[in-house]
């Protein structure tokens, strides 16, 4: 890429069923670097870009960062929705 | 308890264990829920607390042998309606509210307390309705953690017919889509909690209900208590996760049968 191109960074976090980047996401949620522009939760069913991480990153897309499998663990609570992977792609963005 | 006949059955109970919500068409005198809509178009401010006040046919909501039966079976017979309750007004073109609980997280295996969301229009997707995501309820999960999700696969919009009223667990995960329409989307909340936990169960309980055993080739499909509170899985989430959920769901049945009474799940 020429350098004197503007270039951003695209924020994709996708919500992975296990740490495994093939097991099936659970939520995404695409973050377009525009002034002005704001995440929507959908009525009618969304567009689900990617049905795996692995599908993502065939695309282009690279894990920034991955999910902290050794945080604290409860074998009988409940907490967040799935695995966090978040990637990126740095593109001109008209 | 006095008789009520709008109880709800175990089938129901244990889909509200699984899923978080029930929703109810209340069958109220012909105009109520338009005459209510027409009040709440009319507001200039909003009196919080005192919406019943200013709107007054809203207690016959909360009289409606349909609402006091479906709030004895989740809360218990001695159940108690807040003082707080709240009118929700989605502007016409305006946007997402995202995932949310209502107060702090307080994760807990039994059902204490319960959202009352009434529409008195009807909504349509494209007026901002409520959304939840069924089966985030027993997540430990306060507003903050939710604040990277957007769209979450199960999620449903509460479109509904004029009149309805959906309950919900307290800690089901919620928020709103935008509303594109030319039309206010009214919701009045109210809240409600348990006062004393169940000895016995307060819904159309019947015993044989609890006699089928699991059925492994149906699973999801099958339509009995034993195979809702095992298999259904509305988030599609994980092995580790969904015997967690079991074992929750377990617990909060066996809460609300009174804890006598042995589980039904194998």
């Amino acid at each position: 890429m020429p350098s004197n191109v503007p270039h951003r960074q695209r924020l994709l976090y996708l919500h992975a069923t296990t740490p495994n980047v093939f097991s099936k996401i659970l939520a995404y949620n695409l973050i377009e670097p525009v002034t002005g522009f704001r995440t929507e939760i959908k009525a009618e069913t969304p567009d689900w870009p990617y049905d795996t991480v692995h599908d993502a990153v065939v695309d282009g897309w690279q894990v920034i960062q991955f999910p902290h499998s050794q945080a604290p663990f409860d074998d009988k609570d409940l907490d967040v929705i799935g695995y966090e992977f978040i990637l990126q792609k740095i593109e001109i963005i008209q | 308890m006095s008789p009520n006949t709008h109880l709800l059955t175990d089938l129901e109970v244990a889909r509200f264990i699984v899923n978080g919500y029930h929703m109810v068409e209340l069958d109220l005198p012909d105009g109520v829920h338009e005459h209510i809509a027409e009040q709440l178009d009319a507001l200039t401010s909003n009196p919080g607390d005192g919406i019943t006040d200013t709107v007054p046919e809203l207690r016959q909501v909360l009289e409606a042998n349909a609402v006091t039966g479906a709030l004895t079976s989740l809360l218990g017979a001695e159940y108690t309606v807040g003082p707080h309750r709240h009118w929700h007004c989605k502007e016409p073109h305006t946007g997402t509210l995202h995932w949310h609980q209502d107060a702090t997280n307080n994760r807990d295996s039994r059902i204490v307390r319960c959202l009352g969301l009434y529409y008195p229009r009807t909504v349509t997707p494209d007026m901002g309705p409520t959304m939840i995501v069924p089966g985030t309820h027993f997540r430990n999960a306060p507003t903050d953690r939710m604040a990277t999700y957007t769209n979450i696969r199960g999620q449903i919009p509460l479109a509904v017919k004029a009149g309805t009223i959906a309950f919900t667990h307290f800690d089901l995960w919620h928020g709103t889509a935008a509303n594109r329409s030319n039309i206010k989307r009214h919701m009045v909340k109210f809240s409600f909690s348990r006062s004393k936990d169940n000895t016995s169960p307060t819904w159309n309980h019947d015993p044989a209900n609890l006699n089928d055993h699991r059925n492994w080739n149906l699973r999801e499909k099958a339509a009995t208590v034993g195979d809702i509170l095992t298999f259904a899985n509305p988030l599609g989430v994980s092995q580790s996760d969904h015997y967690k959920e079991r074992a929750i769901r377990n617990q909060c049945w066996n809460d609300l049968m009174g804890s006598s009474i042995p589980t039904p799940l194998d």
